[in-house]
């Protein structure tokens, strides 16, 4: 396979926005070598999401990931620091760390028994007296090996595996999305029990597009739009009530603004609704203290749906309940998905309860919502074979109305964002897209100058 | 007291059901109050254990979230469930456990035409049956799902 060349990478991406055109070369969906490049440039070029703060309560408590195609444990030592460190034994390669949340002081290697503290150092080296080892081999850092950047901002953990900016900087104005997530619990965000991993035959980028796309939710979940409006009606006991039962912002009888997106810079988005304050929100019996807290603005802007992505790999969808997501590309063809159930600490159990049957009713695969997504993006990779018409024409819609900078409802929020677009509920922006792929090539370009 | 022989002809009509499409016949070995919880795992060796406060994969409490389940794959407006998946239930182990408990383990092969795979869901359900007139019901199905890694779609009936 012959590797790609920059000028043959860059030209995936068609943006000639003053033309009033943006386009994506659907081989960037489909190619074993842009794959390669993406794990490379992308994934372990850059900041990525590694996990939450709250997974690892105690000192010695560690939890594993990957950041691209490479083994990563986070791990809190015995001051209470967080680390992140390649999960490979320094000695040949091993895992460290075996379970995807767990404790330990000390990590024995399982092959030949090094032994790392949980700050990373190496304690021990097994029989290394009787080693006969060089001077060479003494003056050697045998400590695992730190990730080159990692940063927590608000619980959120985030690394990289080369030298990059700092995470302030690489979340910018976008960080405050994460506050509205942050600040919904007075001690923060926990993860609910019980994770939730699937799999998807399509390529990465489909999910980062589906977060944040308006224009398929009535298209793809009748079924479940359908469902919803017979409970509300029926009023049984025991039937899951949802906030879409409670609001039409995603239908054609509304009018005006009823939501909109924000592009970010460094590839971060977010497709937003407006929701109103009803039971069937979680935060509603908390809804006075979050206003005297933080403003009635501020906390309707909790309540609103907000489906979040901060590039390449976290999602914090927040409709009827609240997901986080870990996007972990296998293939280009295959993509696994990990999710949790994302909740302010502390809040009420009747409020847990509804955050948890909402949650399994939409998000799981099991459920009724996201199997019709992923259906769909296994439909979407196959029709990706097409080299008659190569180009994606899904980035369009709102091409004319979108605006640089914030609008009113960013001001709310003292936040700047690279464009908004408010606007009705058929407008459904595809704009949005395009700092996924501005992001996306300014990291290829970046590594592969680096590697040139 | 419930034979061993009720049971398995309950859990084998069971089976059937799913695998033949008969929806309304798989319905009707519900009480209308039944619980039906598949749960979610805390890490890789414990099941989540408290529905109230802990995910689940799929938790109802009351036949007509079940009938909702049936009417969505029937329905026609799901991406997920046109076509729907063949499937074959295999349920082996049986035994009768106290007075109204019954544990099984189960293996679900799932054919998928459009995308030309297969996969086999498997684990244990635990039952709690109780008679409805000459009838013997569900009151309760847990399904404990063992290989929960699952490729996009996991609906009821392939479970």
């Amino acid at each position: 396979m012959q590797a790609m060349i920059w000028e043959e990478v860059k030209a995936l991406v068609d943006d000639r926005i003053d033309d009033g055109w943006f386009s994506v070369h659907k081989r960037a969906f489909t190619a074993q070598e842009v794959f390669d490049l993406e794990m490379r440039h992308v994934f372990e070029g850059g900041w990525v999401f590694l996990g939450m703060a709250s997974q690892l309560p105690n000192s010695h408590d560690y939890l594993t990931t990957t950041v691209g195609r490479v083994p990563v444990v986070v791990m809190r030592d015995g001051e209470g620091a967080l680390g992140a460190y390649i999960n490979a034994c320094t000695h040949k390669g091993a895992l460290i760390c075996h379970k995807r949340t767990g404790s330990g002081r000390l990590h024995v290697c399982r092959y030949h028994s090094w032994s790392f503290d949980s700050a990373g150092k190496n304690v021990a080296v097994k029989a290394m007296k009787d080693g006969a080892y060089s001077d060479a081999f003494k003056a050697f850092d045998r400590n695992l090996v730190r990730l080159a950047a990692f940063a927590d901002y608000r619980g959120f953990l985030f690394g990289s595996l080369v030298e990059t900016c700092p995470i302030e900087e690489h979340l910018g104005e976008a960080r405050h999305m994460l506050d509205l997530a942050a600040d919904q619990g007075e001690d923060g965000l926990e993860l609910v029990p019980g994770e939730v991993i699937f799999t998807y035959d399509g390529n990465w980028k489909l999910q980062l597009e589906n977060c944040a796309d308006a224009y398929h939710f009535t298209s793809a979940h009748p079924s479940y739009l359908q469902l919803v409006e017979k409970r509300r009606r029926e009023e049984k006991a025991n039937s899951v009530k949802s906030v879409w039962g409670e609001n039409s912002a995603w239908s054609e009888i509304t009018e005006g603004v009823t939501g909109g997106t924000y592009a970010f810079e460094e590839g971060h988005v977010v497709n937003w609704q407006i929701i109103p304050l009803s039971d069937t929100v979680p935060l509603a019996d908390r809804a006075e203290i979050l206003a005297a807290r933080h403003g009635e603005k501020r906390r309707d802007w909790m309540v609103n749906m907000r489906n979040v992505t901060i590039f390449p790999n976290m999602q914090i969808a927040e409709n009827a309940s609240s997901q986080l997501r870990i996007i972990r590309p296998v293939a280009p063809g295959l993509t696994e998905m990990r999710t949790f159930c994302i909740a302010p600490k502390g809040e009420s159990s009747e409020a847990r309860r509804k955050r948890i049957r909402n949650y399994e009713d939409f998000f799981n695969p099991t459920g009724m919502a996201t199997p019709d997504d992923t259906v769909s993006y296994a439909d979407c990779q196959d029709g990706h074979a097409n080299p008659s018409q190569p180009w994606i024409l899904g980035y369009s819609r709102g091409m004319t109305s979108v605006q640089q900078g914030a609008d009113a409802f960013a001001d709310v929020l003292n936040m700047t964002p690279d464009r908004s677009q408010p606007c009705g509920s058929q407008l459904c922006d595809e704009t949005l897209f395009h700092s996924y792929y501005r992001a996306w090539l300014a990291r290829l370009q970046i590594g592969m100058e680096r590697d040139a | 007291m419930i034979t061993r022989a009720e049971a398995e002809d309950l859990i084998a009509r069971e089976s059937l059901a799913l695998d033949r499409c008969d929806w309304d016949g798989w319905l009707a070995l519900f009480t209308e109050d039944c619980c039906y919880w598949m749960p979610s795992w805390r890490d890789e060796e414990t099941p989540t254990q408290d529905p109230q406060s802990e995910l689940s994969l799929i938790w109802y409490q009351g036949r007509h979230n079940l009938e909702d389940r049936v009417w969505r794959v029937k329905s026609g407006l799901s991406v997920a469930s046109v076509p729907l998946m063949r499937t074959s239930h295999h349920v082996s182990n049986i035994l009768v456990e106290g007075e109204d408990r019954v544990v099984a383990s189960f293996a679900v092969h799932v054919h998928n035409t459009k995308r030309r795979g297969d996969h086999v869901f498997f684990g244990r359900y635990e039952y709690r049956l109780v008679r409805e007139g000459d009838a013997l019901k569900i009151a309760e199905k847990k399904i404990l799902l063992m290989n929960d890694y699952i490729p996009a779609v996991a609906d009821f009936y392939m479970l």
